[in-house]
């Protein structure tokens, strides 16, 4: 080893560097799991299923209605 | 072997060190051990012969303690790097979760490089494993030598390298120099695919 072998061997320098390391890796790791382990994906889906709004243009906003109609041509 | 159990908050990492033998691969984790302070120094598992070969396997425990509330331990394995040991490099590959290929950079030991590469990739796909997606980092060791007796990095990478996984040509495990790089840098490799859909879990 090019520096201080024996202190750092004393030390425990480099498994501390090494340590370090790992443990800095694993926080990054466990925090990015922790966010796609909570329901993220939550407010798209809702967005997906809301209700059409009158003012936009070719939203059908009288669902009821139109579900009645196809049941009538059906018959 | 599990890499992340998130019911009983463990982390377990099992590395293992693979080339052909007389390359490093136990002198690799006797300088691990040794680094580590008293407080963390459990065993190190070695049988070895009276001409210091490795009979079996060595077997390094690394208990991390707790990180980001996960008990972290890594588990070092060598194995056997003679030809006849085929089954017992088998066993050791079970569950294996990166590998750290410790060639020997000496001109006269490619074919024996190579040979063991291949070999390696045999038991990762009889373990269902794809050989080219486990986590792999190369070690050329013995680059401490004289020059006119070793293969150039070059030639080391084009034989041996194909997947262009991070390599550390410096090594030279007997005065520890390049082995906690290479540790660190398969550490990051097997740690990166906790995120990974494919994360194993038991």
């Amino acid at each position: 080893m090019a520096k201080g072998a024996s202190q750092e061997a004393e030390e425990g320098g480099e498994f501390a560097d090494f340590l370090a390391d790992v443990s800095k890796e694993i926080a990054q790791r466990v925090e990015s799991l922790d966010k796609r382990a909570t329901p993220a994906a939550a407010p798209a889906a809702a967005e997906k299923k809301r209700t059409p709004i009158a003012g936009d243009q070719g939203v059908i906003v009288e669902w009821p209605n139109i579900a009645d109609r196809m049941i009538e041509e059906m018959r | 072997m599990s890499v992340v159990n998130y019911g009983t908050r463990e982390i377990t990492c099992k590395i293992v060190y693979y080339g052909p033998g007389r390359s490093g691969k136990t002198t690799n984790l006797q300088h691990v051990f040794s680094q580590l302070p008293d407080e963390r120094k459990g065993k190190m598992v070695s049988l070895a012969t009276d001409t210091d070969r490795t009979l079996f396997f060595d077997f390094l425990p690394l208990d991390l303690g707790t990180i980001s509330g996960f008990a972290t331990r890594f588990q070092l394995y060598t194995v056997p790097g003679q030809v006849y040991y085929a089954a017992t490099r088998k066993l050791v590959l079970q569950g294996v979760d990166g590998v750290v290929f410790v060639a020997d950079s000496q001109s006269r030991q490619r074919a024996e490089n190579i040979e063991s590469l291949q070999d390696l990739h045999a038991n990762l796909a009889d373990e269902g494993l794809d050989p080219r997606s486990v986590p792999l980092v190369m070690q050329y060791n013995k680059r401490d030598l004289p020059p006119s007796e070793l293969s150039t990095v070059e030639e080391m990478d084009e034989v041996l390298n194909f997947r262009g996984v991070p390599h550390f040509s410096a090594a030279a495990a007997v005065g520890g120099k390049g082995v906690f790089e290479t540790l660190r840098s398969i550490s990051t490799l097997v740690l990166a695919r906790l995120s990974a859909p494919a994360t194993r879990e038991s």
